[in-house]
């Protein structure tokens, strides 16, 4: 099914670029991307490229369970994220070294973390890490 | 504009919508029952709770199961109105449908049929099998419904992650241990071992054993995620008027609030409040009530933050202690504000879209005296029944009010 607004989200993430909705009439961001702008309703729509700085909400590791297709990646870390920019959105979150996610704490600063191409076409998702800053 | 405003009908209006019969089957896993059975049944039970006979009825709404797209064509296609012998009698059979808080929905809608006229009596029904159908299905239909495919779904979001976050959300919130989160699973326990329809009738459980079973979504234990369940509900809402003719004990509609505050769970702005204060305040406003102008409440609960979360929206207890108000026993059997008095979700079942409905049920059952010598709570008057559906999207508060012969009792 035709959804240009999916899939020019999903072309960002594929090279490697974090892109969240900004309304050119009202200037304001919005996330998930809209087919209007949800601020003023305007049908003209574009983007801005985040910069993926934001605060953890919350996360969880899920361990057991995983839908159809996600079996092989357990276990595996999700989180909200609330952009600087000030719009929020649920991610992957990057394991420590360890494989584990013992660094992340809700509130931590955190930061976009591309990836590579192939990774983001079977995954079309935004992917985290703790903020270097 | 204000955002609450009066109910348009008051309590001695003629055509003030009541409760006035519940119906109920066990939950649990029962495949020797079937779908189509289960409904006829459960509906003959609430119709004959309420002294009343299928051809007193002139409106079916169908809460939807979700263990079959199939037999949830059934429902959506007046299938009951032949099963109960209501062909060209019956003006209306439709399904309604919100997830979880689709019974608080049910209950306005047949509200505002009585109310409006377009109705006098309403059947309502709930017929789930999950507990018998295949779980790995269930998990997948599970992990895409109510989660946007183009924004969420590939990250592998499912059910147990989005309790997980927002109990890691509601713990760091309010510094609630994970032995305060754990005893609200015992609390609803202990109210199973009273209700010979619940799942986990003669299986206790303490603190220590939810907190050494596994981990599967941190940081939630097995024991704390809920069980699948075969179940079935069902009740029958006429006007005052009908239920005062034929002499009947009512329950009525004080109030109802709600706040919609998100479809996304990752646009969620606070995962540890949701909308039950908002809830709340259209609810009380609507009514004249406090929370405490209630004795019991029946709160949907698949996980223990979903209903620590509500408590403290609806003002049982100062925000950030609704986990340690559970734990210090306020809503156990013999409590302050007995909560759940079924078991809830967690442990009498999670019926689907009818684990909400089951907790409403239980509501009205408690009004009516009708909940048993070892569950039935003493001198009930008032009951607040809260509902959220989806990724707990919306908070749903129903203020429900018994009646004796048409007088507040």
């Amino acid at each position: 099914m035709s959804n240009p607004i999916r899939d020019e989200f999903r072309a960002g993430l594929a090279r490697g670029d974090l892109l969240i909705q900004k309304c050119n009439d009202c200037g304001k961001v919005n996330m998930y991307p809209r087919h209007a702008c949800p601020y003023c309703q305007s049908l003209s729509l574009g983007w801005h490229k985040s910069t993926g700085i934001g605060v953890l909400h919350s996360f969880t590791v899920l361990r057991a369970g995983a839908p159809e297709g996600f079996e092989a990646d357990l276990p595996y870390a999700l989180g909200v994220v609330k952009l600087d920019e000030g719009v929020q959105l649920l991610a992957r979150l990057v394991p420590d070294p360890d494989g584990n996610w013992q660094s992340y704490q809700c509130d931590a600063r955190v930061q976009f973390r591309p990836v590579a191409p192939e990774s983001a076409t079977p995954r079309p998702c935004a992917w985290f890490e703790p903020s270097a800053g | 504009m204000a955002d609450t405003w009066p109910l348009h009908i008051d309590a001695n209006a003629p055509n003030d919508p009541v409760f006035v019969g519940v119906g109920e089957l066990p939950s649990g896993r029962y495949p020797e029952r079937n779908f189509i059975g289960d409904l006829t049944h459960v509906g003959l039970l609430a119709l004959a709770d309420a002294r009343m006979v299928p051809r007193d009825v002139d409106t079916i709404l169908l809460i939807p199961c979700l263990h079959s797209p199939f037999d949830q064509a059934d429902l959506i296609f007046s299938r009951m109105a032949e099963e109960l012998g209501l062909l060209g009698h019956l003006k209306s059979s439709f399904m309604v449908h919100s997830g979880g808080s689709t019974s608080d929905n049910a209950v306005r809608l047949a509200s505002g049929l009585i109310a409006s006229g377009h109705a006098r009596t309403v059947l309502v029904l709930h017929c789930e099998r999950w507990g018998s159908a295949d779980l790995n299905a269930m998990v997948t239909m599970l992990s895409k419904y109510g989660i946007p495919n183009e924004w969420e779904a590939p990250t592998g979001l499912q059910f147990n992650a989005i309790g997980a976050l927002i109990t890691r959300r509601y713990m760091h919130a309010t510094q609630s241990s994970a032995a305060d989160m754990a005893s609200f699973c015992v609390t609803l326990r202990k109210w199973a071992q009273l209700n010979p329809n619940a799942m986990y009738r003669g299986k206790p459980l303490t603190v220590e054993k939810v907190l050494a079973s596994k981990v599967v979504a941190d940081p939630l234990h097995a024991l704390e995620c809920p069980m699948l369940a075969d179940g079935a509900v069902a009740f029958v809402m006429t006007s005052a008027e009908n239920a005062k003719v034929r002499g009947l004990d009512t329950v009525r509609v004080a109030g109802s609030g709600g706040s919609v505050s998100h479809y996304s769970v990752g646009q969620e702005p606070d995962l540890a409040a949701l909308g039950w204060a908002t809830a709340a305040r259209r609810a009380y406003e609507q009514s004249g009530w406090g929370p405490k102008d209630a004795q019991i409440a029946q709160i949907y609960d698949t996980y223990a933050a979903v209903t620590t979360i509500a408590v403290e929206g609806l003002g049982f207890c100062k925000p950030g202690e609704g986990a340690r108000w559970f734990a210090s026993g306020a809503a156990d059997p013999g409590g302050k504000m007995p909560c759940n008095t079924n078991g809830g979700m967690l442990s009498a079942g999670h019926t689907g879209v009818g684990g909400g409905t089951a907790l409403l049920v239980e509501g009205v059952r408690q009004l009516l005296g009708r909940a048993g010598p070892e569950r039935q709570v003493t001198d009930v008057q008032r009951c607040i029944v809260g509902g959220t559906g989806g990724s707990y999207m919306d908070a749903q508060v129903l203020l429900l009010e018994r009646r004796t012969k048409g007088r507040p009792s």
